[in-house]
C-alpha cells in the first residue's frame, strides 16, 4: 500500500522572508501582498499577531494597530528558493517528491520508513513513520523553515494530517475516513467555496458530509460536490506525480533598498550563499559554475557568470570570486535585487593510499586552487605544459588535475643535473655593443657590463607565414661581474633582449 | 579454511625464497591509545595479542614514517649537506647567487617521479616547462603557482602546505625583490609544514626565514664551463650555513649541463653551421 508524507511549511510567505532574514523573527513583521490601497495583510509574526495583526487586514489598518510595524511585501525569489530548498530536503527522504508549491510537497515515503529513525523504527509500522516524520521536521528545521508532517494513504488526508497544529500526525491505513470525521469542513478544502456553503447548509464536520449519499450531493453541487464527497471518505484519486531533479540550484532576495555599495552586498550574498552550500551539500553536489543575475535600478539586469576551476562548496570562495568579478566589473546601477544559480557537479573523489603517497584530498584541492585564483588572477595557477615550438619562453597553463600516486613509495630516479634557465617574461630590452661581430657589453634594467665570454649566434625563426614571425638571433654571455644571460637580437627590429639567465 | 593454510604454506616452503611480499616491510607501531584495543589485546592470548594492529595504529605508524623521511634533491652533494633530503616537516631555505633554481628543478622532479604532488611558486615566472620535463619532473602532479608579490607567495605556500603537498618550494626569483613579509609568517608557515608534513625549500636571493627554517645553504655565485665555443655548464658552489641537527660549514661544488638542452634548445644549430658559423670571444 503506498503511503504518502506531506510535508508543510505553515505560513509559507513569511516563513520564507525570514529564512532569508532570520533577524526578523523575534520583530513584529507582517508580510503584505498588494500595492497601494489594495496592500493587504497574508501572513504576521507571532509578536505582530499578539498586537491583533491578522491575515486580512489592509496595511493601513494593521498599521493603525501596530504603527512600529514592519511590513515586507512578497518575495518571489525568497519563495522559490525556500520552495526547492524544501523539496530538496524531501528528495533526501524519497526520491519520489511532488511539488505542490507554496511550502507544500508530498514524498512518497513507502519502504523507507525502516531507513530513518533508528533502532525502534527497525520493525516499521506506524511507529517507524512517526520517527521519519520527526527526522523530517528536524531536517526542514536545519534549513530554516518550520515544519508540519501528515502521513497516510492519500494526498488529501496526509495534507490535512499536515495542516493540523500537532504534528507529526500519522493516519493509520484505512483510517482515513474516520480520521477526517471530526473535523471542520472547511479542512477539506479551504478554497473551495462550496465548503463554505456546505457549512451553510448545516453541515459542520467532514463527517456529516461522508455520511450524506453521493448522488444527493453532486446533484445540487456538481462534479465539485461529489469530488467533495469522495474527500470526506478519505478517497483521493489523484496520484503523487514526481518532480523531475533539478538541473540548477538557486538562491535570491529582492532587497528593501538599492545597494550602491560592495560590502553590503557581499553580506547579504554570504547568507544566500551559504544556504545554496547547505543545499548542495544535502545532495552530494558542488558547484562547478555559478551565474549572478542581478537586479538593477530602475530597470534592468546585470548577468554575468563565473567558472570554478573545481568544483566546491566552499562559501568563502566562491564568494571572494564573486567580489573579485563585481569589482573588476561593476553592474553600473543600485542593485535591488539578485539571484544565484549553482550549476552541480559530482565534487571529485579520490581513494586513499595507505603505503604510497598520500593523495591530495580533491575537495581540497579544489578549494585552495578557487583561492590561489581568486588572489593571483586567472592564468597564474595550474599545472605547467610544454609547448610545441622553438622559442625558449614559450609554455603553457592547464587545469590542474594530478593522476592518483601509485600504490608503492619507490626510490626516486637519480637527477640528470640539468641546468634551469631563469626564463624573463618579458624579456628585458637591453642596449648592446657589439665589436668585431661579437658582443662586448650589455646593458640594461639590474643587468650592465663587460663581457667575458660570448658564443653565438644562433638563429632561430618561427612562424614565417605570420605576418609578425619571429626570428631571432642569440648568444650566451658571460658577464666579468657575474651572471651568464642568454640574450637575442629581433631581427625585425634590431632590437636587443635578455630573455634568459642561467645558474641563479 | 585450516587446510587451505596448510596448502598454502606447504607450497611456499617447496619454493624457498619465492613467497610474495604482499605489503612493503611495516614500520614499529606504538601501543594503543585506544581504550576498546586495549581490552581486546587483555582478553588475549599474549602471543597473539603482540601481533595484533589497529588500523589506526598503523596508519598513524605510517605517517609518523613518512615524517621521519627526508625528499632527496638526488644531487648527491646536496644530499650529503643535508643528511639525504630535504626534511618533511621543515622549511630549508637556500640562498645567494648559485644555481638555486636548477636545485628547486631537481627536487621537484625527485619528489613528483615517485608520485608525490609538488608545488613550485614562482615569484619571478621563470620556470621553463620544457627544461623542467626535460629534467625529469612529472609535471601532472606540479602545480605551478606565479605570484607577484613575496606576501602572496608565502600566503600561498601556507595554503598549499595546508592542502597536503608533499613538496612546496617557494622561489623567491632575482633581486630586488618585491614586497616584504613579516617574520611572523615564516614562523606560520614553518608551523604548517611542521603540522602537514611537508618539505618546503624556500629559495632566495638572501636569506628571509631567519631562524625558522631547520637548514640554510648559501649558494655562491656561479660561474660558466664553456668548451670551445658552446656554453656547457655552470659550476655553483654551496656552504652548509645552518643546520639543527649537524655542524654547519660543509661546502660542495656542483656542475649543471646544458649540453643536452642544446640539441633540443636549438633546432637551427645545424643550419648554422652551414652558414653563420657560432663564434666564441673568449
Amino acid at each position: 500500500m503506498i503511503r504518502i508524507g506531506c510535508f508543510f511549511v505553515p505560513m509559507f510567505p513569511l516563513a520564507a522572508r525570514l529564512r532569508s532574514e532570520p533577524d526578523l523573527l523575534h520583530e513584529a513583521l507582517a508580510i503584505v501582498a498588494g500595492n497601494g490601497n489594495n496592500a493587504h495583510v497574508i501572513a504576521a509574526t507571532r509578536r505582530a499577531r499578539k498586537k491583533g495583526i491578522h491575515a486580512g487586514l489592509s496595511l493601513a489598518q494593521a498599521r493603525s494597530i501596530l504603527p512600529k510595524l514592519i511590513a515586507r511585501g512578497r518575495d518571489e525569489a525568497c519563495e522559490r528558493a525556500a520552495q526547492e530548498a524544501l523539496l530538496e530536503v524531501a528528495e533526501t527522504f524519497s526520491p519520489r517528491v511532488e511539488d505542490a508549491g507554496d511550502g507544500l510537497a508530498y514524498v512518497d515515503i513507502s519502504g523507507t520508513e525502516r531507513l530513518f529513525g533508528g533502532q525502534r523504527a527497525a520493525g516499521g509500522g506506524r511507529e517507524s513513520e512517526q520517527e521519519l516524520a520527526k527526522a523530517a521536521i528536524r531536517a526542514i528545521e536545519d534549513i530554516g523553515l518550520p515544519a508540519r508532517v501528515g502521513i497516510a494513504a492519500s494526498k488529501l488526508a496526509a495534507r490535512v494530517a499536515a495542516e493540523l497544529p500537532q504534528t507529526p500526525t500519522v493516519v493509520t491505513p484505512g483510517d482515513e475516513a474516520k480520521f477526517l470525521a471530526p473535523l471542520p469542513l472547511a479542512r477539506l478544502s479551504p478554497e473551495l467555496e462550496a465548503a463554505a456553503m456546505l457549512q451553510r447548509f448545516g453541515l459542520t464536520t467532514i463527517g456529516d458530509l461522508a455520511r450524506l449519499p453521493e448522488n444527493e450531493i453532486a446533484s445540487r453541487l456538481g462534479d465539485i460536490g461529489r469530488e467533495l464527497h469522495f474527500a470526506a471518505r478519505g478517497i483521493d484519486p489523484r496520484p503523487l506525480i514526481p518532480r523531475p531533479l533539478p538541473p540548477e540550484f538557486r538562491e535570491g532576495m529582492e532587497l528593501e533598498w538599492p545597494l550602491v555599495a560592495l560590502e553590503p552586498f557581499v553580506f547579504i550574498a554570504n547568507a544566500a550563499l551559504d544556504r545554496l552550500s547547505k543545499r548542495m551539500e544535502m545532495q552530494g553536489f558542488a558547484c562547478k559554475r555559478i551565474e549572478i543575475t542581478l537586479t538593477l535600478e530602475p530597470d534592468g539586469y546585470d548577468a554575468r557568470a563565473i567558472d570554478l576551476p573545481a568544483p566546491t562548496r566552499d562559501v568563502k570562495t566562491i564568494l571572494t570570486l564573486i567580489r573579485l568579478d563585481l569589482e573588476k566589473r561593476p553592474p553600473g546601477a543600485p542593485v535591488i535585487g539578485f539571484t544565484f544559480v549553482a550549476q552541480p557537479d559530482r565534487p571529485r573523489r579520490a581513494q586513499l593510499s595507505l603505503f604510497g603517497p598520500a593523495a591530495l584530498s580533491p575537495e581540497k584541492l579544489a578549494t585552495t586552487i578557487a583561492r590561489l585564483i581568486s588572489m593571483l588572477g586567472d592564468g597564474r595557477v595550474g599545472m605547467p605544459m610544454t609547448v610545441d615550438g622553438h622559442l625558449p619562453e614559450r609554455h603553457d597553463i592547464a587545469e590542474f588535475a594530478p593522476p592518483p600516486p601509485p600504490d608503492t613509495r619507490r626510490p626516486p630516479p637519480r637527477a640528470r643535473g640539468l641546468l634551469a634557465a631563469r626564463t624573463f617574461r618579458p624579456p628585458i630590452p637591453v642596449e648592446v655593443i657589439t665589436e668585431r661581430g661579437t658582443i662586448a657589453s650589455v646593458r640594461g634594467e639590474n643587468i650592465e657590463g663587460s663581457v667575458r665570454v660570448c658564443s653565438g649566434p644562433w638563429r632561430i625563426e618561427e612562424g614565417w607565414w605570420r605576418d609578425a614571425p619571429a626570428e631571432r638571433e642569440y648568444w650566451d654571455v658571460e658577464l666579468w661581474g657575474g651572471g651568464i644571460y642568454r640574450v637575442y637580437q629581433a631581427a625585425a627590429t634590431k632590437e636587443w633582449f635578455v630573455d634568459a639567465r642561467f645558474g641563479m | 579454511m585450516a587446510v587451505t593454510a596448510r596448502r598454502l604454506e606447504s607450497q611456499f616452503r617447496l619454493i624457498p625464497g619465492a613467497i610474495p611480499v604482499l605489503l612493503p616491510p611495516l614500520p614499529d607501531v606504538e601501543s594503543a591509545a585506544s581504550e576498546a584495543v586495549k581490552e581486546l589485546r587483555k582478553g588475549l592470548e599474549g602471543r597473539i595479542s603482540a601481533c595484533l594492529t589497529s588500523g589506526t595504529e598503523l596508519i598513524e605508524a605510517l605517517d609518523r614514517r613518512r615524517r621521519n623521511q627526508v625528499v632527496p634533491t638526488t644531487l648527491e652533494a646536496i644530499d650529503a649537506l643535508l643528511d639525504g633530503g630535504l626534511a618533511r616537516g621543515k622549511m630549508t631555505e637556500i640562498a645567494g647567487r648559485g644555481a638555486r633554481l636548477s636545485v628547486a628543478v631537481a627536487t621537484l622532479a625527485s619528489a613528483t617521479s615517485i608520485g608525490e604532488a609538488a608545488a613550485l611558486i614562482d615569484i619571478g615566472d621563470a620556470f621553463d616547462p620544457q627544461i623542467g620535463e626535460a629534467a625529469g619532473i612529472n609535471l601532472r602532479r606540479m602545480l605551478w603557482v606565479r605570484p607577484k608579490t613575496l606576501k602572496q607567495a608565502v600566503t600561498a605556500a601556507e595554503m598549499l602546505t595546508t592542502t597536503g603537498f608533499q613538496l612546496v618550494v617557494l622561489d623567491a626569483g632575482l633581486p630586488p625583490l618585491r614586497g616584504r613579509v613579516p617574520d611572523a609568517s615564516w614562523v606560520r608557515l614553518a608551523r604548517a609544514a611542521e603540522a602537514h608534513g611537508t618539505a618546503l625549500l624556500v629559495s632566495a636571493p638572501y636569506p628571509l626565514t631567519g631562524t625558522t627554517s631547520e637548514a640554510m645553504l648559501r649558494a655562491e655565485g656561479s660561474r660558466g664551463r664553456w668548451s670551445g665555443k658552446l656554453l656547457m655548464g655552470v659550476e655553483t658552489a654551496l656552504r652548509l650555513e645552518k643546520h639543527r641537527r649537524k655542524r654547519p660549514g660543509e661546502a660542495a661544488r656542483l656542475l649543471f649541463h646544458v649540453e643536452e638542452l642544446a640539441v633540443s634548445r636549438w633546432p637551427l644549430a645545424e643550419e648554422t653551421a652551414n652558414g653563420q658559423r657560432p663564434t666564441a670571444n673568449v
